[in-house]
């Protein structure tokens, strides 16, 4: 596996500690179907790697392979030093070092948007309820919905609701956050709030692998891209080349049909 | 026009047809109510239940132990007054953005009436109709008292009231069967409402974590839990509750860890019991199923452990969805109990049975039965009011337009 070149919008990350390396990963569903191909990636602490491929290529799946939502047969991932493995104290370790935004915000309906926040700091980490609350509308303010703490999720508009989830992963202070097509489900309008909000997140000592149809976004904020395409990684490059001289003949046709 | 006349009018009246539509029902109505008014005045000689009435209440329950169940009955009310002041010292706005609980001063009115002229239309002694009226009392009192001083309660300290409910049945269960230094009542001596309550209670409160455990296990991953949940579920589902009674009179004594079913009264609560268990593990199996696996998998991700994730986030939701199949469940459980006087227990129906055996009483049926429905009646009126009620508090809002 060749090095990682460092991307033009951070070059600082090229040295940095590995925090995720998924090597060879292969993986079938229950039914029998293929969804991943010997997958391979290496993000460094403090990148941005966006996911980009066309539907079905296995990308989310690979993704979710990162936080133990989906097992994997062939292979090996390792996450912040910890092997993945079928242990389960393993998996609980990863998944508080690791946050994850989904598609569908995945809000609890049943809680404020402040209890949100503050549920799994307060049930898994076991802070003191205030301290959690106080760092808890820091960081609602921060994502720009500080005025909010008091509703329903089923009270807030798409963007404030994925503005929640990304808030109320981050309240774990986790290592790295992974993204699955955050903007996927929203309304157009809503798109560039939450982007301006992972904008801002990038490049400050959190690691962000995204999975995501925004090319601009992936321009202006990435150092890596890599394209996925049938359970495989086939092209990873910083955005300049990705998108103006990719070197596989797959990413073309991707490009082609997405530009 | 005043507003009340004029919603009537648009409601009833909107159209000719309507009219005469709403016209023809509403004399059916009246005629059928008079027609029960004419019975119950002229011709029902009431003094059967007037009589009877201990009887109905607690069957053949010692009379110089009797005043542990009135302790009980004072107990309750006084609970009931907490717990409804606090939650009117507490209110939450529900749905529709009003604040509830709503029309408790209707509801008040309502209960001073009943407690004032129940006793009194039952022809009871005085000193009994005297402590009917205090236990009233007392429970608006203290309604009154945690209203007007509950407010200054911190949240840690409301999530403690709840508690006394379950310490208020255990205590309830001494003070019925004895024991800790009381006089032994044996079970058999229990009747009436008494019986009826306390197993369809016994009952719900036990079927629901069973049901809870049959659901989750009937959606586990593990082939064993799954398989034995259904194979559970479908068995019972499948036999008459009658059938089901019966076969426990006979062999629920070599099932059940030693000691624990001596008496065929805790027979009979257990076989209720996980009878309503199998039907409550498919409404709350529905609940489940209603809530997307995305939840599991968010509180999974923020590092939630499997029990965890259930408590806070799954269950929760799931409960809540539930909840009117869940008291469906409940109601006709408590209907069930009837079927205990077929394997000769003395609940209401029981109890009513030997009333009407009394030649003293000959063709009385008609307002034995009556009254029996009346009871059954009210019992279920609390459990869907309390339901409903509990339906707004859990804030139905939240759960509108959830997100998936």
């Amino acid at each position: 596996m060749s090095q990682v070149p460092a991307g033009a919008n951070a070059p600082a990350t090229s040295g940095a500690p590995v925090m995720i390396e998924a090597r060879a990963v292969e993986k079938w569903y229950p039914n029998g179907f293929q969804a991943l191909r010997g997958a391979e990636l290496t993000v460094r602490r403090g990148e941005v790697v966006v996911i980009m491929g066309p539907s079905g290529s296995g990308k989310s799946t690979f993704l979710r392979t990162f936080n133990a939502l989906e097992d994997f047969q062939k292979g090996s991932i390792t996450v912040d030093g910890i092997a993945l493995s079928n242990d389960l104290r393993n998996i609980d370790a990863i998944r508080r070092e690791v946050g994850m935004v989904f598609q569908q915000f995945n809000l609890f309906p049943h809680l404020t948007v402040l209890d949100n926040l503050c549920l799994a700091p307060v049930v898994v980490r076991r802070r003191p309820r205030a301290e959690v609350e106080e760092q808890a509308r820091a960081l609602l303010e921060r994502v720009g919905i500080g005025e909010q703490a008091g509703k329903f999720p089923g009270q807030l508009s798409g963007g404030q609701q994925q503005r929640v989830a990304i808030a109320r992963a981050l309240c774990m202070e986790p290592r790295i956050l992974l993204f699955d097509e955050p903007t996927s489900a929203l309304d157009p309008e809503m798109v560039r709030e939450v982007l301006d909000v992972m904008q801002g997140l990038a490049h400050q000592d959190i690691t962000m692998v995204v999975v995501t149809h925004e090319v601009k976004f992936a321009e202006q904020v990435a150092d890596t891209v890599v394209l996925m395409a049938d359970g495989q990684v086939v092209e990873e490059a910083p955005p300049q080349r990705f998108f103006h001289n990719p070197s596989h003949e797959r990413t073309r046709r991707f490009l082609d049909q997405i530009l | 026009m005043t507003p009340v006349l004029r919603r009537l009018r648009q409601e009833l009246f909107p159209t000719a047809a309507d009219g005469a539509l709403s016209l023809g029902l509403l004399s059916l109505l009246a005629l059928a109510v008079a027609g029960l008014l004419r019975w119950a005045s002229s011709k029902a000689q009431w003094a059967v239940v007037q009589v009877n009435a201990t009887l109905f209440a607690v069957g053949r329950y010692p009379l110089e132990q009797q005043w542990r169940l009135w302790l009980l009955t004072a107990l309750l009310a006084a609970a009931t007054g907490l717990s409804w002041g606090l939650l009117r010292a507490h209110p939450r706005p529900d749905r529709t953005g009003k604040l509830w609980p709503r029309n408790d001063r209707l509801a008040v009115a309502v209960l001073a009436a009943v407690a004032l002229l129940l006793p009194w239309g039952l022809r009871l002694a005085l000193p009994l109709q005297l402590r009917w009226w205090l236990i009233t009392g007392l429970l608006l009192l203290v309604r009154w008292l945690a209203g007007r001083f509950g407010g200054a309660l911190r949240p840690a300290q409301l999530r403690l009231v709840p508690l006394i409910w379950p310490l208020l049945y255990l205590l309830g269960m001494v003070l019925i069967n004895g024991g800790l230094g009381l006089l032994p009542v044996a079970p058999s001596e229990w009747g009436g409402l008494l019986l009826t309550l306390l197993t369809a209670s016994f009952a719900i409160l036990l079927c629901f974590p069973i049901g809870v455990l049959l659901a989750l296990g009937r959606r586990s991953d593990l082939p064993l839990l799954r398989w034995g949940s259904v194979l559970y579920i479908e068995f019972i589902r499948g036999a008459p509750l009658i059938t089901l009674l019966f076969l426990g009179q006979n062999i629920l004594g070599f099932l059940l860890p030693g000691g624990l079913a001596p008496e065929r009264v805790w027979r009979a609560s257990w076989v209720l019991t996980f009878f309503a268990a199998a039907y409550l593990a498919e409404a709350v199996r529905s609940g489940l199923a209603a809530v997307s696996p995305g939840q599991l998998e968010a509180a999974r991700s923020l590092g939630l452990s499997w029990p965890r994730a259930l408590q806070h986030v799954v269950l929760p939701q799931a409960l809540r969805i539930a909840l009117p199949a869940m008291v469906g469940q409940f109601i006709s459980l408590l209907q069930d109990t009837t079927l205990l006087s077929l394997i000769g227990l003395m609940e209401l129906l029981g109890t009513a049975r030997t009333v009407m055996a009394n030649p003293a009483f000959l063709g009385r049926n008609g307002e034995v039965y009556l009254t029996l429905a009346v009871l059954f009646w009210c019992c279920c009126a609390v459990l869907g009011l309390g339901s409903r009620a509990l339906e707004h508090r859990l804030d139905p809002r939240s759960l509108s337009q959830a997100s998936r």
